[in-house]
C-alpha cells in the first residue's frame, strides 16, 4: 500500500523486480477485460445450470436489446474518458432526442424525418457541450453538469411533461426486427462498435482522441487540434444518444423526457469496467463492449436466479468495484486520481 | 483568510469569483424585486432560508471533498440509507438521543467506507462513489422495498417544525457547520493537509503529507454532514423512501461548484459555497413565486450553472488563451 509518490522516492534496490512490476503493467492493461469476461463466463455457466431459461434464445433476444441501448452510450462514453472527459448530460440527451422525435411522429411525419430528427437534436446537444468543453477549454464534469440540468429542462418543456405515443410502426421495426433471429438493434450496435474500433485505432482522429487524453498540453504544443478533436468527442456522443433515444423509443413505444435516466452512470461504469483509465489516454473497444455486456450478462443471469431485483443493482456494483479494484491491484496500485 | 501561501494569486481569484457571485445575486435580487416583490416578504425570506439549511449543511461537506480533489456521487444515497434508518428506528421506540448517534454513526461509517476504497484501495474516487451510490441505494431498497415510510417519529416531526418566525433548527445546525468547517480548514493540520493535498497529491507527499487524512476526513466529513442532512430532510418532508434524494448529490455538486470551488481540487472556499447555495435556492424560490412551469426552473438553473462555470473559469481562460499550460494539472 505505498503510495505512488512515495515508492517513486525510494531507491530501485534491484532492477528484477522493477522489471517484473513493468511486465505486470503491460500484461495488466490487457487483464481486466480479460478477467472480467472469464468471470461473467463462470457466472453464466453456474447461471444455466441453475436455470433452464438462460441459454435459450429469447432470453439472449430480450438481452442484447438493452445492452444495445447502453452500449451505444458507453462507447461514445469512452472516446469521451479516453479524452480525459466525462459526459454526465447523456441521460437527458437521450430524453431531448427521445421527445423531439415524438413531436416529429405527433406531426405525422414520415419515419425517417422523426428518426433525423432524433439524431439532429442529440448531434446539436452535443455539439453545445463540445463548443464549451473543446473551443472554451471549460471543465467537462463542471459543462456537462450544467448541461445535464439544462437540457432535462428542455426535454420537460419540449414534451410539457406528457409522454408520446402513436409511434408508427416504420420506427418500432427497431424493436421488432429480427434478422437471423438477432435482434436488429444489437446488429446495429455491433456495426456502430466495428466503425468506433477503426477510427480510434486506424484514424488521426483516433490518434489525437489519445493524445489529448495522455497529455492535452503535449497534444497542444505538438500542433494537434485539441479544441476539434474534443468539439468531435462531444458531438459524437450527443449523435449516438440521439441513436439510443430511437432505440429507446421504439422497445418501449412510447417516448418520455426521462426515458435516458439510469444509462449515463452505466456508461461510465461498463467503460471504467472494461479496464479504461478514468484520467483518460486509453481506450479499447472489445474492452467497452465487454464492460457493458458483462453488467447485462450478470444482471439478466441474476434475475432468472430469482435474485430481487434491489440485490441485483448492488450486486452490479460490487461487481464494478471488485473489478477495478483488482485491476488496479495488477498494476501494482497505480490508483490514478479522479 | 487563505494563509497558505502557495500562490500570490489565488486569493484575488477567490475574492474575484466571489464578487462576481455576489453581483449575479444582487442583479438576480433587482429583477426579482421588480418581477415578485412578495419575494422579499419576512414569509418568503424565512422560506427561503429554510430551504437552504438541508443544502448548506451537504455542501460543506462537498467541498471538503472537493477541496481534496476528489468528488462523491453517492451522497443522495447516504441520505437516504439515514433518513431511512432514523425513521425506522425512530418507530421503532427508540428514544431521540440514541437514535440521533446511531443515525450519525451510519452516516460516517458509509464515508468511511468510500473513504477505504479510495485511500486503501486506490479506487478514483468518481469509480468508487459511483460503485457505492449503487451499492448503498440498492440494499436499502431491498431493506425498504420500495415503500414510503409515511410517519415519523414525533420528536423528528419536532426538529422540522417552525419556529423563531418560521425559521427552522436546519438554519441554526448550517450555521454551526459552518463555523466548525471554517475552523478546520483554515486553522487545524487537517484543513491544511486537505488544500495541499488536493492543490497537488505529489506535493503534499513530498512535505510529509499522508493521503490518508486529508482524503479519510474528506469522505467521513460528507457522510456526517450527510447524515445531518437527513434529519432535517426527513423531519422537514415528514415522510421518507428508499428512492429518496435520488439525484441530489448533483445539487449539491453544482451548488458547491457554482461557488467556484475548483474541481481539481485545492481551491474553494465557505463563503463561496454559501453563495452558490443562496443563489440556486433564491432563483428557485423565485421562479416558483413567479408561477412559472417547473421545468423553466430546470432549463435557469442549467443556465445559473453554465454561467458560474464560465465565471470561475475566467481568469483560467484568459491564463490558457495566452498559451501557458494551468499550474493545477
Amino acid at each position: 500500500m505505498n503510495s505512488t509518490s512515495a515508492s517513486s522516492l525510494e531507491p530501485s534496490v534491484n532492477s528484477a523486480p522493477k522489471f517484473a512490476a513493468h511486465a505486470a503493467v503491460v500484461l495488466s492493461e490487457n487483464l481486466q477485460p480479460v478477467v472480467v469476461a472469464i468471470l461473467v463466463f463462470a457466472f453464466c455457466i453456474y447461471a444455466g445450470y441453475r436455470s433452464g431459461d438462460f441459454w435459450s434464445a429469447l432470453n439472449w433476444q430480450l438481452l442484447v436489446q438493452p445492452l444495445a441501448e447502453a452500449g451505444l452510450v458507453s462507447l461514445g462514453m469512452m472516446f469521451v474518458i479516453a479524452t480525459g472527459g466525462i459526459d454526465l448530460s447523456v441521460g437527458s440527451i437521450i430524453g431531448v432526442a427521445a421527445v423531439t422525435a415524438g413531436v416529429a411522429a405527433h406531426r405525422n411525419l414520415p419515419f425517417y424525418a422523426i428518426e433525423l430528427t432524433a439524431l439532429a437534436s442529440g448531434l446539436l446537444c452535443g455539439a453545445f457541450n463540445g463548443v464549451l468543453i473543446g473551443v472554451f477549454r471549460l471543465s467537462a464534469i463542471l459543462v456537462t453538469l450544467g448541461s445535464m440540468i439544462l437540457f432535462s429542462g428542455i426535454a420537460l418543456a419540449i414534451s410539457n411533461g406528457n409522454s408520446f405515443a402513436g409511434f408508427p410502426d416504420s420506427v418500432l421495426w427497431w424493436n421488432d426486427a429480427t434478422p437471423l433471429g438477432v435482434p436488429v438493434e444489437f446488429v446495429l450496435f455491433l456495426g456502430i462498435a466495428a466503425i468506433s474500433a477503426v477510427l480510434l485505432r486506424y484514424s488521426l482522429w483516433g490518434h489525437y482522441v489519445i493524445a489529448v487524453g495522455s497529455n492535452r498540453v503535449a497534444a497542444r504544443y505538438s500542433g494537434y487540434p485539441v479544441a476539434l478533436t474534443l468539439f468531435g468527442v462531444y458531438t459524437l456522443q450527443g449523435l449516438l444518444c440521439g441513436m439510443t433515444g430511437i432505440l429507446l423509443v421504439a422497445r418501449l413505444a412510447s417516448a418520455r423526457a426521462d426515458l435516458g435516466q439510469g444509462l449515463m452512470l452505466m456508461a461510465i461504469a461498463a467503460v471504467v469496467l472494461g479496464g479504461a483509465p478514468i484520467a483518460g489516454g486509453a481506450a479499447s473497444v472489445i474492452a467497452t463492449v465487454a464492460g457493458v455486456a458483462a453488467f447485462y450478462i450478470v444482471q439478466d443471469g441474476l434475475l432468472l436466479l430469482d435474485v430481487p431485483p434491489f440485490v441485483q443493482r448492488a450486486l452490479t456494483s460490487v461487481l464494478l468495484l471488485v473489478a477495478v479494484a483488482v485491476g488496479i491491484l495488477l498494476r501494482g496500485g497505480r490508483g490514478d486520481r479522479q | 483568510m487563505n494563509s497558505l501561501g502557495d500562490s500570490a494569486k489565488s486569493p484575488e481569484i477567490f475574492h474575484r469569483h466571489e464578487a462576481k457571485l455576489a453581483g449575479l445575486l444582487f442583479v438576480m435580487g433587482l429583477a426579482l424585486a421588480v418581477a415578485a416583490p412578495r419575494f422579499f416578504s419576512p414569509v418568503n425570506l424565512a422560506l427561503l432560508a429554510r430551504s437552504m439549511g438541508v443544502l448548506l449543511i451537504v455542501s460543506v461537506g462537498m467541498l471538503n471533498v472537493i477541496l481534496s480533489g476528489g468528488i462523491d456521487v453517492s451522497a443522495g444515497a447516504i441520505l437516504a440509507v439515514v433518513s431511512i434508518v432514523l425513521v425506522r428506528l425512530g418507530n421503532h421506540g427508540l428514544t431521540p438521543s440514541a437514535v440521533l448517534p446511531l443515525g450519525l454513526l451510519t452516516g460516517a461509517a458509509l464515508g468511511g467506507v468510500n473513504a477505504t476504497l479510495i485511500a486503501e484501495l486506490r479506487i478514483p474516487p468518481i469509480v468508487a462513489t459511483l460503485g457505492t451510490a449503487g451499492l448503498f441505494r440498492g440494499l436499502l431498497l431491498e431493506w425498504t422495498q420500495g415503500e414510503w415510510e409515511s410517519s415519523i417519529p414525533a420528536w423528528l416531526n419536532t426538529i422540522g417544525s417552525p419556529r423563531w418566525g418560521g425559521l427552522d433548527a436546519s438554519i441554526l445546525a448550517a450555521a454551526l457547520v459552518m463555523l466548525a468547517a471554517g475552523w478546520i480548514l483554515h486553522r487545524t493540520q487537517t484543513g491544511r493537509a486537505i488544500f495541499r493535498y488536493g492543490d497537488s497529491p505529489l506535493a503534499a507527499a513530498r512535505t510529509g503529507i499522508s493521503p490518508r487524512q486529508p482524503i479519510y476526513f474528506a469522505y467521513i466529513s460528507l457522510g456526517l454532514l450527510a447524515a445531518i442532512g437527513a434529519v432535517f430532510s426527513a423531519a422537514q418532508l415528514g415522510a421518507v423512501q428508499g428512492n429518496a434524494a435520488n439525484g441530489y448529490e448533483l445539487t449539491v455538486i453544482a451548488a458547491v461548484v457554482l461557488g467556484g470551488a475548483d474541481i481539481l481540487g485545492g481551491r474553494g472556499s465557505l463563503l463561496g459555497t454559501f453563495l452558490g447555495v443562496l443563489l440556486l435556492c433564491s432563483l428557485q424560490q423565485g421562479l416558483v413565486l413567479l408561477h412559472v412551469a417547473t421545468y423553466w426552473q430546470s432549463i435557469a438553473t442549467g443556465v445559473i450553472v453554465l454561467l458560474g462555470v464560465v465565471l470561475s473559469a475566467a481568469p483560467r481562460l484568459r491564463r490558457t488563451l495566452l498559451f501557458q499550460p494551468s499550474a493545477s494539472r
